[in-house]
């Protein structure tokens, strides 16, 4: 049998295909989200007042503050692209740093927000939640699951940032290989996407 | 070979981008706080103000604007199959 030899350009990587390959795994981050809001949808729909009343009891300062955490994040995330393609490797570096104690910053206040929550009693299984109404529960319930599987996501995405700021350090990202910064780019777009919209059905429809 | 001419998107439109989001917090905070009274924040504002902001992020941050047209025909189809899976919970819930 005689050998198939492929022909080869020198360089195996495709920035297209990484591209492509990111941009399919965020559609089932949008779907596996999107089922949790019809889920919301649905509840709320049954449980108008229950969410209503419920909701008045997020903190919608923090709230705030958090949105614009993240969409300031985004935009440093987004510069820094924009630095690398240009060659300036050192601001490149300098903006992830910004996202990264963005980042930080917001989970702090997550800390602080459910903190609150948790000293009130207000979580499954503790004694003031149990009181509640059963449309309030479900409230709750869905602020902490869908509010936490983001902030799990501002952790994956921190650490997605991380490694790719030591690959640019060492040299393995640069404006020429420079895909896999742009999918942590477009990974913490999303994080920011969904907190879009996380934020103004649970915090601000009174 | 990839080397293909890549849109570089300059400081000044993601700090434009940045500025428009800004702004349409400040507007749904606005109407959520400060006319509880007078004027309610119904999910539909919501949603088109955050639809809105999804956009924005989507086309400048993302890229998308500037990408093949591949990338947005998918991005389309999903969420066709993400409004058909609110619209057929929606009439299943509205019929019981």
């Amino acid at each position: 049998m005689t050998h198939l030899v492929l022909p080869n350009s020198g360089h195996n990587r495709d920035p297209e295909a990484n591209k492509m390959g990111m941009w399919l795994f965020l559609f089932t981050e949008i779907l596996l989200f999107g089922g949790l809001f019809i889920v919301y949808f649905v509840y709320r729909s049954i449980n108008s007042d229950a969410f209503l009343h419920a909701s008045y009891q997020l903190n919608v300062t923090i709230g705030t503050i958090n949105t614009i955490i993240l969409i300031t994040s985004s935009m440093t995330v987004a510069m820094s692209i924009t630095a690398l393609q240009k060659g300036n490797l050192k601001l490149s570096l300098i903006l992830l740093w910004i996202t990264q104690i963005f980042a930080l910053a917001f989970l702090v206040n997550k800390y602080f927000e459910w903190g609150a929550k948790i000293d009130h009693g207000i979580f499954p299984g503790m004694a003031h939640y149990a009181e509640m109404a059963s449309g309030e529960k479900l409230y709750f319930f869905l602020y902490f699951f869908m509010t936490g599987l983001h902030a799990v996501h501002i952790i994956i995405g921190g650490i997605f940032i991380a490694v790719v700021m030591k690959k640019m350090k060492e040299g393995k990202v640069t404006s020429e290989r420079i895909s896999l910064l742009e999918n942590s780019g477009l990974y913490w777009h999303l994080v920011d996407l969904i907190w879009i919209y996380l934020f103004p059905l649970f915090y601000l429809i009174h | 070979m990839s080397e293909e001419k890549q849109h570089i998107v300059s400081y000044k439109e993601h700090f434009g981008t940045w500025a428009g989001l800004i702004i349409l917090t400040i507007m749904t905070v606005a109407v959520s706080v400060a006319n509880a009274s007078l004027l309610t924040l119904t999910v539909v504002t919501a949603l088109t103000i955050a639809t809105t902001k999804a956009i924005l992020v989507a086309y400048w941050y993302m890229h998308l604007k500037f990408e093949k047209k591949i990338y947005r025909i998918m991005l389309g189809i999903v969420m066709l199959l993400f409004v058909n899976f609110m619209l057929l919970t929606i009439i299943d819930y509205s019929t019981r």
